[in-house]
């Protein structure tokens, strides 16, 4: 972040941000509170004019706690990746806060945020751009310890550097490959290595496995579930493949338009879902299991997302929405439990069971 | 004509008229690198009214067969150098261009993946439909017009009229990909491929893409090869499935049969390596490796290296497709131990 923030930064290590209340024990590792991210949309060439401006995150709150995961899902454009870089530090928030064990990330500058950012890396959708071809793989691994030189002694570096390709499962004599000589998948371990170097607490997934081919997919998806366990990381993991979320996630955030539509555990999610359009976001996946499909109704939703710049007055679903009422277009919706279990943004939130309820696991299966 | 020879042809039911075969296809590409092998000699029909799924990932060859079908291989540095692709019997890569582009856009249509590189920027999407009329039906400009804005009406874009006149940039990508279905349906075409539609799509757009081709097939009963890699997909609208792996077809059937009990490992890989939205806490098995570079082919059954079931006679000898049970084929040597689990 280049500009400079709005007041000087709270960079007391071990207290409580003064705006961050109070962090006591019970202090998740990440609380995002009412993040709000407009961008501006300007006019002309010469003289830019204000013309309107994009609602990429409105007021998106939630926690995550150490070695949890938390899946974020939503359609594109819904705002779930402008959250990964507002957690990142890598995009000024309009209004909101996001705090890291009670200390405000959105007022840190220069070499506090530096710090912080250690602890919180992330790896991206394109294992393709997302690593300089110019670099040796060894090179892209050890990079964040150019940044943060005391976290491995120089002497060490290449001991570590092959320690960490060994670890998400290349062989580690291959640090003086460059990355066009490595698969998608292999790719995708580096960045998963480069994230691991630096010992983070938190690792935001970007769409890791979307780019992958399917049968590549799995075996990124076991590596980042071992390193969890290893590590201890929490995630974030976001990703528009509903089936991968619910494998991955402790719990889950449905986004729509910039807003967090639902929020629960894997379980409130998929088994009792009560906000429409979770039903028919859940709805539209395609069931390979014949005996799976028969429970399912499938919702099928009009027309498209409406654009961003110009959300619905009150509830931003309610265009869409087979539930649409005149209080919808009048009142947003408040994300709170009314009496599902979990909190639902929407007035007539009701549990239905979309996805056919969790089978044991057929022959389809097990591969031996 | 529609009796499968061994080895060569897709079964369907012998009294469903055949539209489409494709016999043998071989087709490779002269690279700088080297000459890639893009098809192996894949041979699979069609019926009226028939769904078939071509399954399989990146680079494995599934859109070259559909490209040598509609005439838009890139030649070169593409080529077939074997194989016929018979439409109701005639060999279209024999066939007099001018004849070719009878059958193709009128009889056999096309979807792309990318609707938005698929449509021309700088027309009009009325225009772009009334096209379809305007060169294989002679139609005046203002019925060509009219005629699109029915089928866009069809298609279910909103307001078909007011919106023939927009730009393909004016609309979101489920509305553009609903535009290419316009096009491709316009002309009535008996049959209909569709190469990824819906991959570059939301889940619930994809639903209501998937929902509008299964319709227009139930109603003009075409013929429709959808190609993709989304199992999901495959299994709740194909009725047949041909997987395919480095340029071959490795396993065919019905395609309930096949996801319930796969005959090829590599198959039964894929299946076991998703992660389903039915299921949780399940591990995933993926298949180690990555798909083979098509220019440098392991010996001997090209799946060999990622295979949990490979023995020394898998990098020997190639396994050809054979029929493991009447409607199933597979290329596995393995083909009755796979199917037993």
């Amino acid at each position: 972040m280049a500009e400079p923030g709005p007041s000087p930064a709270p960079a007391s290590r071990p207290g409580p941000a003064p705006s961050g209340g109070t962090a006591t024990a019970t202090e998740p590792l990440l609380r995002v509170e009412r993040l709000v991210k407009h961008f501006p949309l300007t006019k002309g060439v010469l003289r830019k004019r204000r013309a309107g401006q994009v609602h990429a995150v409105d007021d998106v709150s939630f926690t995550l706690s150490a070695g949890e995961t938390l899946g974020l899902v939503g359609e594109s454009g819904c705002g779930k990746s402008t959250v990964s870089k507002l957690l990142m530090a890598l995009e000024k928030p309009t209004a909101g806060h996001v705090f890291y064990k009670g200390e405000d990330v959105t007022a840190l500058r220069g070499k506090d945020l530096r710090r912080l950012r250690r602890n919180m890396q992330i790896i991206f959708q394109d294992p393709y751009s997302s690593l300089n071809p110019r670099m040796t793989v060894g090179d892209i691994v050890a990079e964040p310890w150019d940044i943060h030189p005391d976290v491995v002694a120089p002497k060490d570096r290449v001991r570590r550097t092959k320690e960490l390709l060994e670890r998400v499962g290349l062989n580690p004599n291959f640090a003086n490959r460059y990355p066009h000589q490595f698969s998608g998948g292999q790719r995708q371990r580096i960045g998963i290595a480069r994230a691991l170097a630096l010992h983070p607490e938190i690792l935001i997934c970007d769409e890791p496995v979307s780019a992958l081919d399917v049968s590549v997919q799995a075996q990124v998806v076991n590596l980042l579930e071992q390193v969890q366990d290893e590590f201890r990381l929490a995630y974030i993991f976001i990703a528009h493949d509903l089936s991968v979320v619910r494998h991955i996630s402790d719990r889950v955030a449905v986004m729509y338009l910039g807003s967090i539509v639902e929020i629960g555990t894997e379980d409130d999610i998929y088994d009792k879902c009560a906000h429409p359009y979770t039903q028919a976001l859940l709805s539209a996946v395609p069931v390979i299991d014949p005996r799976a499909r028969t429970h399912k109704k499938r919702i099928m939703l009009v027309g498209d997302v409406p654009s961003p710049t110009d959300p619905p007055s009150g509830c931003r679903f309610r265009t869409r929405c087979w539930k649409a009422q005149d209080l919808c277009a009048a009142e947003a919706p408040a994300l709170v439990d009314r009496g599902q279990g979990h909190p639902v943004a929407c007035h007539f939130a009701e549990v239905v069971q979309v996805v056919a309820p969790v089978q044991p696991p057929a022959p389809l299966d097990s591969p031996d | 004509m529609t009796v499968a020879t061994p080895g060569s042809t897709l079964d369907h039911g012998a009294d469903t008229p055949c539209l489409l075969e494709v016999d043998n296809l071989h087709v490779e590409f002269r690279t700088d690198d080297g000459v890639v092998s893009a098809v192996n000699g894949i041979s699979y029909t069609l019926a009226a009214g028939e769904t078939l799924a071509i399954l399989g990932e990146s680079g494995c060859g599934k859109s070259v067969s559909a490209q040598t079908i509609m005439g838009v291989l890139d030649s070169p540095p593409g080529f077939v150098t074997a194989g016929e692709v018979r439409y109701r019997g005639r060999d279209l890569l024999t066939m007099a261009p001018r004849e070719q582009r009878a059958i193709r856009g009128a009889e056999i249509s096309i979807v792309f993946q990318d609707a938005l590189s698929a449509l021309n920027p700088v027309f009009p999407v009325g225009q772009q439909i009334g096209e379809m009329f305007r060169r294989h039906r002679d139609s005046s400009r203002k019925d060509a017009r009219r005629a699109a804005v029915e089928l866009m009406d069809r298609v279910r874009i909103p307001s078909a009229a007011d919106r023939a006149g927009d730009y393909p940039h004016q609309f979101s990508g489920g509305m553009r990909q609903r535009v290419m279905i316009a096009m491709a349906i316009a002309l009535d075409p008996a049959v209909l491929i569709a190469d990824e539609p819906t991959t570059a799509l939301d889940v619930t757009v994809q639903a209501q893409i998937m929902d509008l081709l299964s319709e227009l097939q139930a109603e003009k009963g075409m013929g429709l090869i959808l190609i993709t890699h989304d199992l999901g997909v495959v299994s709740e609208i194909a009725d047949r499935i041909a997987v395919m792996y480095a340029g071959r077809i490795v396993e065919t059937g019905q395609t309930d049969a096949v996801f319930r009990s796969p005959a090829m490992p590599y198959t039964e890989g894929l299946m076991a390596s998703i992660a389903r939205v039915d299921q949780k806490g399940q591990r995933l098995h993926p298949i180690v490796g990555a798909p083979p570079n098509l220019a440098r082919l392991p010996d001997g059954c090209p799946f060999h290296p990622r295979c949990p079931r490979a023995t020394e006679r898998c990098p020997r000898e190639l396994p050809a497709l054979r029929e493991v049970f009447p409607g199933r084929r597979s290329a596995c040597h393995y083909a009755e131990e796979v199917l037993g689990g």
